[in-house]
């Protein structure tokens, strides 16, 4: 379904599949210690032409390639922004470059969050961690386009307060009073007066209905088995949540073999999953 | 109907002259006392037909162990593309090995719509010439198809007492046989090559217990069979299986910059499911930690996934990874004990 978005044939000018379209670093900000959010412009002037949920294979010179998410929305023009945790290798280089320099994207590949199912709809948005980076381009879309959606509730579990990410984008949602942005933290820490516990001790704390609910999901695998658990219990459909699977793509294009689980290519047919197809794949999480 | 005629014994080497001389020849070669490898010929003398299996199947002309993609300058990120789109002749592929190219071909060709550049680069620029072939321990291309495999190949030998049976199969095949010493072939030769496939599968020993396509739904009921366990308790994890394994085809890309870091080449390498950092994710979760899961992946790969996508398994009887197992696990050893599982579950 998502095969007619990467380009199929070798491009012209000794283009091929595996080139990387080289893209400039137009600014960087240090969000926490770990992560950093670079902005980016492709060099062509063109756009990324990317859906919220996708994600590139990210070039930087001498270290190859990484699959990063897309964190910013379809609705920012000109730029788009990838939110990079600091791993080693090639996520470290990345947190050494410098604006004006120079990277390499391909793509975006993949599905991304079906925003046509969320139109309508209440919008549940259970994030965790460093999964706040692609549910953030979920939630600016939602708000970019605010009225086609109905309640917008963001769950948002970060293991420390210096671990919270994206402060003036949690600001900006909680200015408009549709939206109910709940935080919590792992663990008590010194100055946090907000809520401690894990994400799913967040929904007590907001009254929702499973009718017309979609849940949008992106965390660690161990965030999504206690959380589906919490929407099972409300009876919330399974095919009413959608959730995305971290899988490590080389290529993008359903060849390398790395991001297969079961039966499935995350990198084509993911990696956004409805909760039912999830359930059905052994191996997704 | 193809066109067939007979190769003496003795125009064999004449033929290989005049291929080695305009073209790239990649052809088996003896390499110890019983191995015998695909390579690239300087001297066409040097060219065995009397081989049951290479060690490395002939996938290497299509996807190199290793491959540059990409030479990247630092700075402006250009790169450009190292295609291998020189013409070669490659001879000598037994059916299974031709089978395991057309799977190879919808893998990397056709599957989700997507064109791999490099291999459609490499897969034109072949000519192939396919060799039937007479059965080990090890073989057992009759139980999953691929014994009487044409498809693919340019040009079909069978061996003969006195030489081969040649069919030529395509309009490629037709430009190459043009240098061969060709004489018609009698009702008694053409009847000797007809008497083949039978004498191929009255001495292929080794079979599988089911229908290959009965093997999805079979392996699907075994998903948690103690099987799997007892093949990791035995499995180093070494990755031999999945290199050797002719339709094999999971790549790592790799980069490094040289040593003036004014370009870096990036390439592709053979990777292996079987390894434990295969499945890792940049969390350190790895989604195949056990070496059981990895295991029951690769069979479930070969005869349950793509099996059902493709219609075929990804398996052609090669023998390959049995008999390299550095562990002396036999594929067909593990089909057959969950085949008998499931029988006497059911009985």
């Amino acid at each position: 379904m998502t095969a007619s978005m990467v380009r199929s044939q070798p491009e012209r000018g000794g283009e091929t599949l595996y080139t990387p379209r080289p893209a400039r670093i137009a600014r960087t900000k240090q969000l926490t210690e770990l992560e950093r959010l670079l902005e980016v412009e492709m060099a062509d002037g063109s756009e990324l032409g990317h859906q919220p949920g996708q994600f590139v294979q990210v070039s930087v010179f001498g270290f190859g390639e990484a699959p990063i998410s897309v964190s910013s929305s379809p609705a920012k023009r000109g730029s788009f922004e990838l939110c990079v945790r600091n791993m080693g290798g090639l996520t470290a280089a990345l947190h050494r470059i410098g604006e004006g320099e120079t990277i390499g994207i391909r793509g975006p590949f993949g599905n991304g969050f079906p925003m046509n199912c969320l139109q309508k709809m209440d919008c549940l948005m259970v994030a965790g961690g460093i999964g706040m980076a692609p549910l953030r381009s979920v939630i600016n879309t939602v708000i970019a386009d605010r009225d086609r959606y109905g309640r917008l509730i963001v769950l948002y579990g970060s293991r420390t307060p210096g671990d919270i990410l994206f402060h003036d984008d949690l600001e900006a949602w909680k200015g408009d009073k549709r939206n109910e942005i709940l935080l919590s933290v792992d663990r008590e820490a010194a100055g946090w007066t907000g809520h401690v516990g894990v994400v799913t001790t967040l929904f007590p704390k907001v009254k929702i209905d499973a009718k017309g609910l979609a849940a949008s999901l992106c965390g660690p695998p161990v965030m999504y088995r206690f959380v589906l658990a919490e929407l099972n219990a409300m009876h919330v459909p399974d095919d009413q949540i959608f959730l995305s699977l971290e899988r490590r793509m080389k290529c993008g294009m359903g060849k390398c073999g790395h991001c297969q689980i079961n039966n499935h290519c995350v990198c084509i047919e993911g990696p956004v999953f409805t909760a039912r197809e999830a359930r059905r794949i052994h191996e997704s999480i | 109907m193809a066109q067939k005629a007979v190769l003496d014994s003795g125009s064999l080497q004449d033929w290989l002259k005049t291929i080695s001389s305009s073209t790239q020849l990649m052809a088996p070669v003896r390499r110890g006392r019983t191995s015998f490898a695909f390579t690239q010929m300087d001297d066409p003398a040097d060219v065995r037909l009397d081989y049951v299996r290479t060690v490395l199947s002939p996938k290497q002309a299509f996807l190199p162990s290793r491959e540059p993609l990409l030479s990247v300058q630092r700075g402006s990120m250009a790169s450009a593309p190292q295609l291998m789109d020189a013409p070669f002749v490659l001879f000598g592929v037994h059916p299974c090995d031709l089978m395991a190219i057309n799977q190879l071909d919808w893998s990397m060709l056709k599957r989700h719509g997507i064109e791999d550049p490099y291999y459609r680069s490499r897969r034109n620029a072949a000519t192939i010439v396919a060799l039937d072939c007479l059965p080990d321990k090890y073989c057992f291309c009759t139980s999953v198809g691929s014994s009487d495999t044409r498809e693919g190949a340019d040009v079909f030998l069978t061996p003969l007492k006195s030489g081969y049976a040649v069919e030529s199969l395509t309009k490629k095949g037709e430009a190459l046989l043009k240098s061969a010493k060709l004489r018609d072939l009698t009702r008694e030769l053409a009847a000797e090559a007809d008497a083949f496939p039978q004498q191929k599968r009255r001495r292929t020993i080794l079979k599988l217990e089911a229908d290959v396509q009965d093997l999805p739904a079979l392996l699907d009921a075994k998903y948690d069979s103690p099987v799997w366990k007892q093949v990791a308790q035995r499995c180093y994890s070494c990755g031999t299986c999945t290199n050797v394994c002719p339709t094999c085809f999971c790549f790592d890309v790799r980069e490094v910059a040289d040593l003036t870091l004014e370009t870096a080449s990036r390439w592709r390498q053979y990777d292996s499911c079987q390894f434990s950092d295969f499945a890792l994710v940049a969390g350190g979760h790895s989604f195949r930690g056990e070496r059981a899961d990895r295991a029951r992946h690769r069979w479930f790969r070969k005869f349950v996934y793509l099996n059902r996508e493709h219609g075929q398994p990804f398996c052609v009887g090669c023998g390959r990874c049995s008999q390299q197992c550095t562990a002396g696990i036999s594929l067909v050893d593990v089909i057959n004990s969950i085949i008998a599982e499931a029988k006497e579950r059911a009985a």
